[in-house]
């Protein structure tokens, strides 16, 4: 092994990656572009349910109903009407997302003390944010009926209420952007490295450069070394460059520690250089190597629980899910960020991590050895 | 150095069902010029491609510059040049930038590598776009490049595949001379060609055709022993014959 | 125009699809792979959520607690640390995302009719998750209220009191509230931009790569032929593949399209060529492989998963994105796809988006030609 030949191998790839004007956006604009794509866009919250109302009582009873909604921040009225075959059509055409209709004989049975039907109908076809307006419409009715109660004794009362003290943990504002974007930074560190060692060592294969290497003295390891270490130093900057955006940009907090952050990224770009080396084994053309990516990406983004939490999948695939290294590294990344927790916590992770990380490594550097004999 | 630069005998490399180098045995040299010819496909680059350690020969045995074809080809790579074909050096490097990459990849010690660079450049008549991007050089310059690329860790043994294809006449005459410069420095070229016009450079040649060896010999030697009839026949002509006279 | 010339156009791009391995797995197996994983393993609900109590109180009361918050759908108590450390522990580790602490005197507290704290503690890093555990939480804490109060009125008051207003919730479109009958539909949309967009991008930049595009240029061959040469192929790739993601999510996980079917291909067709000529415009403009790969990634892709209301809503985009989406061919069609699989809208309740998605089909069409002829062709 002569460290000589690594380095003049590392130096090429820099001026060849730096050279190239079209490699520019690709990798710094487009990490950023995709970084504030998500950033802004990805969040399910429920900040703002839109509902329209019919109100067929018309009476102190039923406006103080509406008025509970509305004061809630959530809920806002947008439509108030008299027909409610008008309700179901905003319903149809989008444009609130809940319908409230208070019947006519509303205010009776409430002060005869019986109980009054309001109709509700949730748009239910983003199932995931009906759920939760259902519950926040729960809530809404429930705290009616308890003020209710409450004035028909006339005094205030004990009675005995379970009193919720919940305390949100890490991200008390629950803000969808201090959870993905993190994210998105691993997610971008793992596209980026896949697809730049691929190409770069099918390009020497499509221009014929590769033959000329063979025979030279340059032995695999040290091919290999030349050709990953510039990725590291490149995905490191990446990292380093979006996670400085994130910060700034989005004020993401940075609670843990930052050379540990480094240390996972190593151990991460170990998988995907490995799976990188795999794929220029199996490619002849840039195009070929393009479509090999994504083969890996597409599962190792839908299955890592950067959008879709792995609690939700079959057990089977629960399983599947701990050969992706984009899922390990996700927890280590967001539990420093956002909860500041270290090695004594996220020890399983960082051994998962590195156990896939050196088998596929070494996988990919056998075969690559073996391809080039 | 030995006297014999290459010696293979009875080198096969088969394809599948495919026999592309079928049994052949020659010998080169030290310091003269070694020509490989034949058409299209005949086998020309399967040779020297197991030469030079890019691929594996499926049987038979050779050293190749004193060192095992099978046992040693880490050896092999150290002490040969190689240019190929088809253009194969960085285009959007620039030649300094080429030279250097190779100068390391050699593992020249980096105290002589201003001095190689110069050689090199001078050698190769490249002084004025010494800092242009490869890409844009006209063809016969890259060949020139790639030449001198191979020749930085001064190779006692220079491998040339089909090194003059796609090369305008003047820039083919002007390489010639600096082969023959080189042979003269003490350097063995062994080199494949598909033009029948080339051969009249070399010291000796092998026609090849169909993995097989057709005639072995000084140039001359072979119109002679192929056409004896015939005293101003070239070898195109002979190798037409020698064709002609398989079954 | 010469349908003879398109024909040969389009059996040369057939050959190139058909050999190549990668291109056709890109084209087949991405799509497959997409639905079964969004049919069967990704979900967006929020459902079983782990949960940890800490019982310092151990009355009957407080365990009956705990089994009601386990019966709900919403909750599943997985672990009964002993202390508050264990289960901040437990919550660090991600083993639960909600920790439940049930004081000493709870039960007492209740018993003695006075208000009675629950310490929760909830792992907010998942917003969306968190969001749900707190609002089902609060909805089963309320109800649970509403009841103790009704209980304590009925035993004090002369007459029965009954809760006064019951919310009759119904939901409409999606009556299960299931994510797989929103996210399958909209997956047809992802795999059109995947296999359209994506896969035509390098089409033309191939033949410039590998010189082709000069032999092209020289024959007599019109922009428009070369044009629907390249395209034909990949549309009816697109087209199959459209038909097995709808035949799929109705074998294999029950999304039943109930609206006029044919409506759905028309809107598919007029999409795919949508898709189609935004990648082919992207591949004469780039020229190389790798840049067209990327900007159909970032201009064609990337939008259509995250700009088009498929499952980020756009009602949360700040307004810039907002005005964006305008722009991206994804949003009216997944509006149609909503419009026909969820809410069974006829033509005439969404012929705008259908107008909208010719008008951009068209416009492309005439980008394409010109930038053709500017190519020399």
């Amino acid at each position: 092994m002569r460290w000589l030949r690594v380095r003049e191998l590392v130096r090429k790839e820099f001026i060849q990656v730096f050279r190239d004007k079209r490699n520019r956006p690709i990798l710094v604009l487009s990490p950023l572009i995709q970084l504030v794509l998500f950033g802004y866009v990805v969040t399910t919250d429920v900040r703002d349910i839109r509902v329209g109302a019919v109100d067929h009582s018309k009476t102190p009873e039923s406006r103080r109903l509406l008025e509970s909604f509305d004061a809630n921040p959530t809920f806002r009225i947008l439509y108030r009407l008299e027909d409610p075959k008008a309700l179901d059509r905003l319903i149809l055409r989008q444009k609130v997302d809940l319908g409230i209709w208070i019947p006519p004989d509303f205010q009776a049975k409430v002060r005869k003390q019986k109980t009054a039907a309001v109709q509700v109908i949730a748009d239910g076809s983003m199932s995931n944010m009906a759920a939760v307006r259902i519950a926040y419409t729960s809530n809404v009715v429930d705290g009616y009926n308890t003020r209710l109660l409450q004035e028909h004794i006339k005094r205030k009362i004990q009675y005995g209420e379970i009193d919720l003290r919940v305390r949100t943990w890490y991200n008390p504002n629950l803000d969808s952007q201090f959870y993905y974007v993190p994210g998105i930074v691993a997610f971008l560190v793992m596209l980026l490295s896949l697809l730049l060692t691929s190409m770069a060592i099918v390009r020497e294969k499509e221009s014929g450069t590769m033959e000329q290497l063979i025979v030279t003295p340059l032995r695999p390891f040290e091919m290999i070394l030349g050709k990953t270490i510039p990725f590291i130093l490149i995905a490191q900057a990446q990292m380093i460059m979006v996670a400085l955006f994130a910060l700034f940009w989005f004020n993401i907090p940075m609670k843990g520690s930052a050379p540990l952050l480094m240390a996972a990224t190593c151990i991460f770009l170990l998988s995907t250089l490995g799976i990188g080396l795999f794929i220029s084994t199996v490619s002849r053309t840039q195009q070929q190597a393009m479509m090999t990516n994504f083969f890996f990406i597409v599962p190792f983004f839908m299955l890592s629980g950067f959008v879709f939490p792995i609690a939700n999948m079959p057990l089977g695939v629960q399983w599947l899910t701990h050969l992706d290294p984009l899922r390990h590294f996700l927890v280590i990344i967001r539990g420093i960020f956002l909860k500041g927790t270290g090695i004594a916590v996220l020890w399983p992770q960082f051994l998962e991590l590195a156990v896939l990380g050196g088998v596929v490594f070494a996988g990919a550097v056998l075969r690559f050895q073996k391809r080039l004999d | 150095m030995h006297s014999e630069a290459v010696t293979v005998t009875d080198l096969v490399k088969r394809f599948g069902d495919f026999t592309a180098v079928d049994h052949v045995t020659f010998t080169v040299r030290a310091g003269e010029i070694f020509g490989f010819l034949g058409p299209n496909g005949a086998g020309k680059s399967t040779t020297i491609r197991m030469l030079c350690g890019i691929i594996t020969p499926t049987s038979g045995s050779g050293h190749v510059a004193g060192f095992d074809l099978f046992r040693q080809p880490e050896r092999i790579k150290e002490s040969i040049g190689y240019m190929s074909q088809k253009f194969s050096l960085y285009p959007d490097l620039t030649p300094m930038e080429n030279i250097r990459f190779y100068l390391g990849i050699y593992a020249v010690p980096p105290s002589s590598w201003k001095a190689r660079t110069e050689w090199v450049i001078r050698a190769t008549r490249l002084e004025s776009v010494r800092h242009r991007l490869t890409r844009d050089l006209p063809p016969g310059w890259r060949q020139r490049l790639a030449l001198g690329c191979a020749l930085l860790h001064r190779p006692r043994l220079l491998f040339l595949d089909e090194p003059t294809s796609g090369v305008d006449p003047i820039t083919r005459r002007h390489f010639w001379e600096f082969i023959r410069q080189l042979t003269e420095e003490g350097v063995t070229v062994f080199v494949t060609t598909h033009y029948m016009d080339e051969a009249r450079h070399c010291d000796r040649i092998v026609m090849i055709d169909a993995g097989k060896i057709a005639a072995i010999g000084k140039p001359s030697e072979i119109i002679q022993k192929t056409l004896p009839d015939r005293p101003g026949a070239d070898l195109q002509e002979a190798f037409v014959a020698l064709m002609r006279g398989r079954p | 125009m010469s349908l003879k010339k398109i024909g040969a156009i389009a059996r040369k791009e057939y050959y190139h699809l058909i050999r190549d391995f990668r291109s056709l797995y890109l084209a087949f197996f991405i799509p497959l792979l997409l639905i079964l994983l969004f049919g069967y393993a990704l979900s967006l609900d929020v459902d079983r959520i782990p949960t940890a109590v800490v019982d310092h109180s151990k009355t009957p009361e407080s365990r009956d607690f705990i089994e009601r918050l386990n019966a709900s759908l919403y909750f599943d108590v997985v672990a009964y640390p002993v202390s508050t450390e264990k289960m901040t522990r437990l919550i660090d580790g991600n083993r639960v995302v909600v920790g439940i602490v049930i004081p000493p005197d709870w039960t007492a507290r209740l018993k003695a009719e006075k208000d009675a704290p629950l310490q929760v503690i909830i792992d907010g890093s998942d917003p969306n998750y968190a969001g749900n555990t707190r609002a089902y939480l609060m909805a089963v804490v309320g109800e649970r209220n509403q009841n103790r109060l009704l209980t304590f009125l009925n035993r004090r008051g002369r007459e029965p009191i009954a809760v006064p207003v019951e919310a009759r919730i119904r939901v409409w479109f999606n009556e299960a509230l299931e994510s797989k009958n929103f996210i399958v539909p909209g997956i047809i949309a992802i795999i059109i931009m995947i296999v359209g967009a994506l896969l035509t991008s390098l089409v033309i930049a191939r033949e410039y790569e590998n010189g082709t595009m000069e032999t092209i240029r020289s024959l007599p061959v019109r922009a428009s032929e070369f044009f629907f040469g390249k395209a034909l192929c990949y549309w009816f790739i697109t087209l199959v593949d459209v038909l097995v993601a709808v035949l799929m999510g109705q074998v294999l996980f029950g999304v039943v399209m109930k609206s006029n079917f044919w409506l759905m291909i028309l809107a598919s067709m007029i999409y795919i060529s949508v898709a189609l000529s935004l990648g082919l415009l992207i591949s004469v403009k780039t020229r190389s492989q790798l840049m067209a790969n990327q900007m159909a990634i970032l201009l064609t892709y990337l939008p259509s998963l995250l700009l088009s209301d498929f499952v980020f809503p756009q009602q949360n985009m700040p307004a810039v994105l907002k005005a964006v989406t305008f722009a991206v061919p994804a949003t009216y069609y997944i509006d149609i796809l909503n419009g026909l699989y969820l809410r069974h809208l006829d033509f005439f309740q969404m012929w705008e988006n259908f107008a909208v998605l010719a008008v951009m089909a068209g416009i492309l069409f005439f980008l394409n030609i010109r930038a053709l002829k500017k190519a020399g062709l």
